[in-house]
């Protein structure tokens, strides 16, 4: 299919880039009040305190600005929009937005499972779901039409594609449950190396689908030898997970240096295809953050320096590394290459990475701080406060680069 | 400049002012002053609306004209300015009552169907900014009812006086911006909710006072003012579909904030808000966007929006408020449902996504259902219900590393093994404040009380949010209930811990300047700012706090023993009793706060 291609306005993957870039705008709108607040704790709402705005923070970039755009690849995957489901497109994608404003509803009243990254339960977690079904409704009946029109290997993957995605739900409320935990880390009561390990090969293996599956067109680079150490790192994590351990030990630390390759495998893969354009700018930013990603959470896992900045902001500095520089430039990426528009000028894109790193730093040295001593729990100390500033700061700017994304392309 | 368009402003302010300070105020205050019965009220405010609705119907099957709106306005000052010296007898009312219906329902829907043939859409913002803004001006507020009855007369007779002339309609046919079944259930439930809040604020004082109190009027004039002439920019550059899911938002917000003593301030910068954009788009989407190709097509338009939404909607919104004291969030939903549905689901391709969404809402209300949320059977069991509820976890970790300075700060914890007994394990993976595992045992109820309810009082400059609400039921004490839970078997070996701990002095002690900042920022709330024992909390504690004049430790001889028993207290605290301890600080800050407090002492 052609990336290319000129979109219909109503189009399901064009919806669902919007939607994703509405999300992205109000993720960052509660991110910018959640910053706030821990300058000011008395500008909360009544019972909307910060503990129930942060799922909602969470959540939004989550399943809002990062799932869409992977519901927009689904939808452009199984070429819904040639087919008669494509009437039907925007239901799934107002669906999976309802399900997530239903959500927000649900944490901001008081509704939290606890499980910060999946935290769905009752009401929530079953509109999710509908939400899920209806999709897996839309791509089985475009499958059923356009399936035929496949070659055989296409159609074969389409086909386990959709026994995959039929699983889901069911993995949802699995997952979902309090009674399930990951393995953990007992000296630090955080993941294990080998958990961090398949979390981040779960991206790997996205990011080698993304331009073999209708982002880009051409071959990648990657030989044999890259798919055999791919496999060779799911094997690997499998095992070291089923082994458990401390950060301490080299099986774990092993499990993570597994992954200093892949800063490099994956642009060199990319080199080798032709990408839409005006996609340069945010593949250069995935490349960026991708590679300060995987470096600095290594270093972070060594011993030494996890006990020091577990529990810190040093963490929250490595989140934002992970969503706000390279899973938004791979959303961003994702979203220009399925609809040929871009997203903004790019003042505007320098704007959003600049903030983003400059909060990454203040973050960084604010968690290497706090993780010295903890007296600044009791007497708030002035480079922690003018710390908080500088992150609101980067959030305003961020905030106002997403509107003008969003903005940008209804016009568009 | 356009004379007759800045004459249709005029026109517009005239008529809201007229009907806002008048029908909504003075009248009713009028009758009340008279004697009227609360059932006279109602019945005599019931007949202004069945005479405002027939009023906009015979105007929209008379023809609209300039004529009918300079009598209509004409009687309308008539009424208002006989009203004060009719007497508050019910026939005399209900004379007003009739006279002021019929004249605004002939008025407002003249105005509505004729405004295009005469102004802009910047305009109709402008006009109805300036009439909001007039009644909120100090003078015409604080007026005794006679007073404001005159006013509002004297807002008709400009009215008046500044009607333009022609009645031809400018322009073709406007397609229509929203299914017509769409903008009546949207504006309905936007006047709905605008009236329940309304009432409510009105009628609970602190509610009224912290919103639109005498000292507010000249921000809330300006508020209106602005709002609605943006509003108005904002239909002229963008269009109308999106606007009333904008005002809603705002009611909304205020509906929610007004409720909180904390965030009042904020509803009364919202509602003004809300309230002046979908006024503004009221008055002009009969005209510009309801698909009207003429002025007889527009007023009628025009009479059935305003029946529905303005008279019928307000009444019902008054009605459904009479006995509350607060906003329920049921009616900002029920009206945001309505609002937003309206306008993101009102063609054939957009109602295929509203069954998406349809069945989404449906599965979350069946999964509701299911799932239910019984209330645990013990105090600590529902605090821990709290504690998940309240989002603890993104700010407390329940997690003391082996081996670790946490350790030092908060004593051994939990094994692992234990701790991942807990359903959802509540670990947490980020600080803005201690771990929390052993908290019930570090620190007494009343401590743990006294810092939910103002944390800033105990920790100045702290991040922690007040939690007061939780203590407006059981919710707070439950919590409390949970910590120390949580922290039992952990209390014996506190005392142990604390005996065996000396000071490391190798990096000396932090000047005494440091001594006295940490004894003002962290004892003075029990202890007071001279040391006595009387600090602002030290009445809600089950014991006096010490005081540091005339001890303690008074017989301890030798004063290196004293000074390392303050030390220890001070960063352990005393098990059982409301002090805590400070184990955070530093060695340094602990000598020097140590030094500050055997500073105060006498001997």
């Amino acid at each position: 299919m052609d990336a290319s291609a000129p979109m219909r306005e109503r189009d399901g993957v064009m919806l669902a880039a919007r939607h994703a870039l509405a999300w992205l705008v109000l993720g960052n709108a509660a991110g910018l009040w959640l910053a706030l607040l821990l300058i000011w704790p008395g500008l909360q709402l009544g019972e909307w305190t910060y503990g129930r705005w942060v799922p909602v923070h969470l959540n939004v970039q989550l399943f809002g600005w990062t799932s869409l755009p992977l519901v927009a690849w689904l939808l452009h995957i199984y070429e819904v929009d040639r087919s008669k489901a494509a009437a039907w497109a925007p239901a799934a994608v107002w669906a999976w937005t309802a399900a997530l404003a239903l959500g927000a509803l649900h944490w901001l009243t008081g509704n939290s499972s606890g499980k910060i990254f999946l935290d769905w339960q009752g009401a929530s977690l079953w509109g999710l779901i509908a939400a899920m079904v209806v999709l897996w409704l839309v791509l089985a009946v475009a499958w059923r039409e356009r399936a035929a029109t496949w070659r055989g290997g296409r159609r074969s993957f389409a086909l386990s594609g959709i026994v995959v995605l039929a699983t889901v739900p069911a993995a949802m409320v699995y997952a979902a449950s309090p009674a399930v935990y990951p393995p953990v880390d007992a000296t630090t009561g955080g993941p294990t190396g080998a958990s961090l390990l398949g979390s981040t090969l779960v991206v790997i293996t996205l990011m080698m689908m993304l331009p073999r599956a209708g982002a880009a067109t051409g071959r990648g680079r990657a030989g044999w030898w890259v798919w055999t150490y791919l496999a060779n790192c799911w094997l690997i994590f499998g095992a070291a997970e089923w082994i458990g351990g401390t950060h301490f030990q080299f099986h774990q630390i092993g499990a993570m240096l597994l992954l200093v390759p892949w800063a490099g495998l994956v642009p060199w893969d990319w080199a080798g295809f032709a990408w839409p354009a005006g996609s340069r700018v945010w593949r250069l930013a995935v490349f960026g953050w991708w590679g300060l990603l995987v470096l600095s959470g290594v270093i972070m896992y060594l011993p030494g320096v996890l006990d020091r900045v577990k529990f810190t902001q040093g963490l929250v500095a490595h989140s934002h590394l992970a969503m706000a520089g390279f899973t938004t430039s791979f959303c961003a990426l994702l979203v220009v290459a399925l609809t040929g528009r871009p997203l903004g000028g790019r003042r505007v894109v320098a704007a959003w990475h600049v903030a983003v790193l400059v909060m990454l730093a203040v973050l960084a040295v604010l968690g290497w701080r706090e993780g010295g001593a903890a007296a600044w729990m009791e007497v708030p100390p002035g480079w922690r406060t003018a710390g908080l500033h500088l992150r609101a700061a980067c959030g305003a700017v961020m905030l106002s680069a997403s509107i003008l994304w969003l903005k940008n392309w209804r016009l568009s | 400049m356009n004379p007759t368009a800045l004459r249709a402003a005029l026109v517009i302010a005239a008529v809201y002012g007229h009907f806002l300070i008048f029908a909504q105020f003075a009248f009713v205050e009028l009758l009340r002053a008279g004697g009227a019965s609360a059932t006279a009220e109602r019945a005599l405010l019931g007949v202004m609306a069945v005479a405002g609705v027939a009023g906009g119907f015979l105007a929209a099957w008379r023809g609209a004209t300039p004529l009918g709106v300079r009598i209509a306005l004409g009687v309308a000052a008539a009424s208002a300015a006989l009203a004060p010296v009719a007497g508050g007898t019910v026939v005399a009312g209900c004379g007003v009552a009739v006279a002021s219906g019929v004249a605004l329902g002939v008025a407002t829907v003249s105005l509505a169907a004729l405004l295009p043939g005469w102004c802009g859409v910047v305009w109709v913002g402008i006009g109805t900014g300036l009439g909001y803004a007039s009644c909120n001006v100090p003078w015409v507020f604080t007026q005794a009812p006679a007073g404001q009855a005159w006013v509002a007369a004297g807002f008709a007779v400009v009215g008046v006086l500044a009607v333009p002339r022609g009645a031809d309609w400018c322009g073709d046919k406007r397609a229509a911006v929203l299914p017509w079944w769409g903008v009546l259930a949207m504006f309905a439930a936007l006047v709905w909710l605008d009236s329940a809040a309304f009432f409510i604020i009105q009628h609970v004082a602190e509610f009224k006072l912290g919103t639109w109190g005498d000292k507010l009027l000249w921000r809330n004039a300006a508020m209106h003012l602005g709002v609605a002439v943006a509003g108005g920019c904002w239909l002229a550059r963008s269009g109308a579909r999106y606007l009333p899911v904008a005002a809603w938002a705002l009611l909304a917000l205020a509906a929610v904030a007004v409720n909180a003593a904390a965030s009042r301030s904020l509803a009364g910068w919202c509602y003004p808000a809300g309230v002046a954009l979908y006024s503004t788009a009221l008055v002009a989407w009969p005209g510009w966007f309801a698909g009207a190709d003429g002025v007889r097509p527009a007023a009628w338009r025009a009479a059935v929006l305003f029946a529905v939404a303005g008279w019928l909607a307000s009444a019902n919104g008054i009605g459904m408020a009479q006995s509350l004291n607060r906003v329920p969030l049921s009616f900002v939903a029920a009206a945001g449902l309505v609002v937003i549905g309206v306008a993101l689901f009102s063609s054939k391709n957009d109602r295929r996504a509203a069954l998406g969404v349809a069945a989404v809402v449906l599965a979350a209300a069946l999964g509701a259902a299911w799932a239910g949320k019984p209330l645990a059977p013990d105090a600590a069991a529902r605090g821990r219900q709290v504690y998940l509820a309240e989002g603890c976890i993104h700010c407390h970790s329940q997690y003391i590393r082996p081996g670790s300075r946490d350790e030092e700060y908060w004593g051994s914890g939990r094994s692992i093994e234990d701790v991942r007994k807990g359903a959802p394990v509540l670990i947490g993976n980020r600080r803005q404040g201690p771990d929390l595992s052993t908290v019930g045992a570090r620190r007494s109820g009343a401590w743990l009380r006294a810092h939910f309810l103002d944390p800033q009082l105990l920790v100045p400059g702290t991040t922690m949010p007040s939690y007061a609400p939780l203590f407006a039921d059981s919710r707070g004490e439950a919590l409390i209930a949970y910590l120390q839970a949580t922290a039992v078997g952990w209390v014996n070996t506190s005392a142990g811990k604390a005996a065996d701990w000396v000071p490391n002095r190798t990096a000396g002690a932090a000047p005494p300047a440091d001594g006295q900042r940490l004894f003002a920022r962290l004892c003075t709330a029990c202890h007071g700012a001279e040391g006595r024992g009387d600090g602002a909390l030290a009445a809600n504690l089950a014991k006096r706090p010490a005081n540091l004049v005339e001890g303690p430790f008074l017989w301890t001889a030798a004063p290196e023993s004293r000074e390392l028993r303050s030390a220890r207290v001070i960063k352990f605290g005393i098990a059982g009793t409301d002090m805590p301890g400070h184990e955070v600080l530093s060695d340094a800050e602990l000598l020097a706060l140590t030094d500050q407090v055997l500073r105060l002492r006498k001997r």
